[in-house]
């Protein structure tokens, strides 16, 4: 149809033009785009057409802008680039399209894609403008927002990037700052990487160390049997290794005693299977252990040797005792002589935890009559207290295997714990009983009681109450060597205790000896 | 009947005085000395009936003396107490040759007879 919409086609009669005419008004009217018309050779560039379009895009109605310049619906929004190239186009007569930053009569921005071009009359003379308008607005956003987005998203990936930087920064720096040897192998326990305090600790640089396999560094110095084990057997069964301890002699740096912890990584993704192996060099711990332990059993050794002294020339003076005597001196020499008892009781218990500590606690293992035993512990202890009266129940009628000197000298210390931490009770009760295939005794007293959070330190090495501190003497060493002498005989000690009601202390020993450690 | 003698030795002055002490209170002539390295010289001259010797002391040992003693010809059989504060250390004096272990804080009625028990019995043999 539009093909045949030439001179040709129309019809020339004053009817048919009016007819022709009112067509293409309707057709003007029926388009999305805004048109106008300027007159250009009136000053200035008057609007002398408008259509439907127009009056929706802006707002105006037609009677508003007839004889103005379009200039209008830029509002105060004079300074656009946009508005130069117009006024250049209408200068030199020729087509632009520009978009530029329009306002509608409500106020309203919306951007107008403007196509602008002069219409010609048969001299070539420039009579009119035609402006053809889009409102694209919704485009312009669309666009704006995706470069915001953009913007927005490059922004966040930089700061994301940065962040995991930063965070593998400081990783890597806790990583080289811990003074533990950290080793990180792939599964074939190729080094992947390894920190500072490993590299200083075994004398290695990070060249001869990261993509060799384990086994090869340093000249095979650590191709150790144990380790082998420790990585070949026990990691692939999903368990992590926890404190295994290794001894090795390196070429150049001597014998180590290390603390071995690995871990294998089960994530799935690029870190799967590779292997954490921290490595705690001991010997020096262990050292400064068996120096302390030196130095006390020293220690206790050269106090006994005047503690001999003191003793001997007392018993001396007692056979020098005036045959008339005063009461007073009496009491005086049994104070003395009951003090050297203890302070030699005192420095046998350090000597026991030096002992101990050095493994060489001797158990001799005999059958005793272990109910007899348990009565002599309670005589023993009930010939030094008035104070209690010490209740037994129970009978043990079996012969057990163990160290009777060992196991008196348990009852006999849970003995006088409980007498001495009960001050204001009158009695003391021991229970004894067979269980299975165990001897059982358990020893109340009605007294102080403890903490349940000092339920579980009781046992430790020199732990003392924070209360028993202040109203008790005493070294906090009688239940640590307890529970080890108990412990040697496969045998287990524990305490049930209400604070402020009293407590019970149990030990259970094997009747045919320890069989845990001999299999 | 001459008192029986007794060498008594133990690097620390204090005992050794109160071993002097209960002895001589017992009948006993007792030499000392604080000083291990002494003692053998000292127990060629004077022939002791016993001896009482403390396991730890410096420079030589009590029990590295005993074996000493042990080996020296005239004195192999002369009865020997190893003192020590150690219980520990009684295997150690078993193996040097010791006849008897004591362990530090003893009981000085109870060495005494101990000391006239060995001298008695060493002499009926």
């Amino acid at each position: 149809m539009f093909t045949s919409f030439n001179k040709k086609a129309f019809d020339y009669s004053d009817e048919a033009v009016k007819r022709d005419f009112e067509l293409l008004i309707k057709a003007l009217d029926s388009s999305v785009s805004g048109i106008i018309i300027t007159d250009h050779k009136q000053p200035d560039n008057p609007i002398i057409y408008c259509n439907a379009a127009f009056e929706k895009i802006t707002g105006y109605a037609r009677a508003e802008i007839i004889g103005h310049n379009c200039r209008f619906l830029q509002g105060k929004d004079r300074a656009q680039q946009a508005r130069q190239r117009i006024a250049t186009a209408v200068e030199q007569e020729k087509e632009c399209r520009v978009e530029i930053r329009n306002y509608r009569k409500n106020g309203d921005l919306f951007w107008n894609e403007l196509y602008m071009s002069p219409v010609r009359d048969a001299s070539g003379t420039v009579t009119h403008f035609i402006g053809v308008q889009n409102d694209v607005t919704l485009r312009k956003n669309a666009e704006r927002e995706l470069i915001e987005q953009k913007a927005l998203m490059e922004k966040r990936v930089e700061e994301r990037t940065a962040e995991l930087r930063d965070s593998e920064a400081f990783l890597s720096s806790i990583i080289q700052t811990v003074r533990e040897s950290l080793l990180v192998l792939d599964p074939d326990f190729r080094v992947l990487s390894a920190n500072n305090h490993f590299l200083r600790t075994f004398k290695v640089n990070s060249q001869e160390t990261v993509g060799m396999p384990l086994y090869e560094l340093g000249n095979h110095q650590w191709d150790i049997a144990r380790l082998k084990e420790l990585l070949i057997k026990i990691l692939p069964t999903n368990n992590p290794v926890i404190d295994f301890e290794v001894e090795h002699d390196f070429p150049h740096i001597g014998r180590k005693l290390m603390l071995l912890n690995a871990y294998r990584v089960e994530l799935e993704g690029q870190y799967k299977d590779q292997i954490l192996l921290a490595i705690e060099d001991i010997t020096e711990k262990r050292d400064i252990e068996r120096r302390k332990d030196d130095f006390l059993s020293i220690a206790s050794h050269e106090l006994k040797t005047p503690l001999t002294t003191v003793k001997g020339f007392m018993q001396m003076l007692g056979q020098l005792r005036p045959a008339d005597a005063s009461e007073r001196y009496d009491m005086i020499f049994g104070k003395v002589t009951l003090s050297i008892d203890r302070l030699n009781a005192l420095i046998s218990e350090l000597l026991d935890v030096s002992r101990i500590q050095s493994g060489n606690i001797e158990i001799h293992h005999d059958f005793f009559d272990f109910g007899k035993a348990v009565l002599e512990a309670v005589e023993s202890i009930q010939n030094t207290s008035s104070s209690h009266q010490i209740e037994v129940s129970g009978t043990v009628e079996v012969e057990v295997m163990g160290d009777e000197t060992h196991i008196v000298q348990v009852i006999t210390n849970l003995l006088s714990n409980a007498i001495k931490y009960s001050p204001d009770a009158d009695k003391v009760s021991v229970h004894m009983s067979r269980v299975s295939d165990f001897v059982k005794v358990s020893v109340t007293d009605y007294g102080l009681g403890i903490a349940p959070e000092d339920q579980s330190k009781v046992f430790d090495r020199f732990f003392r109450g924070q209360e028993l501190q202040k109203r008790f003497s005493g070294m906090g060493i009688g239940l640590y060597i307890c529970d080890q002498i108990v412990k040697s005989h496969g045998g287990t000690l524990w305490v049930d205790s209400v604070l402020g009601k009293g407590s019970t202390f149990s030990f259970t020993i094997p009747v045919n000896g320890q069989q845990s450690n001999e299999q | 009947m001459s008192s029986k003698m007794i060498l008594v030795c133990d690097d620390d002055p204090g005992i050794l005085e109160m071993l002097e002490f209960v002895l001589s209170d017992a009948g006993f002539e007792v030499i000392s000395t604080v000083d291990s390295l002494q003692v053998m010289s000292m127990a060629s001259r004077r022939q002791p009936d016993l001896f009482l010797i403390d396991l730890w002391m410096p420079v030589l040992s009590g029990d590295a003396l005993i074996k000493n003693i042990r080996e020296n010809a005239d004195l192999a059989d002369v009865p020997v107490i190893a003192i020590s504060a150690s219980q520990e250390s009684a295997a150690l004096a078993q193996r040097a040759g010791a006849t008897l272990f004591i362990a530090k804080p003893f009981d000085i009625f109870q060495l005494s007879e101990q000391v006239s028990a060995l001298i008695a019995d060493a002499g009926s043999r």
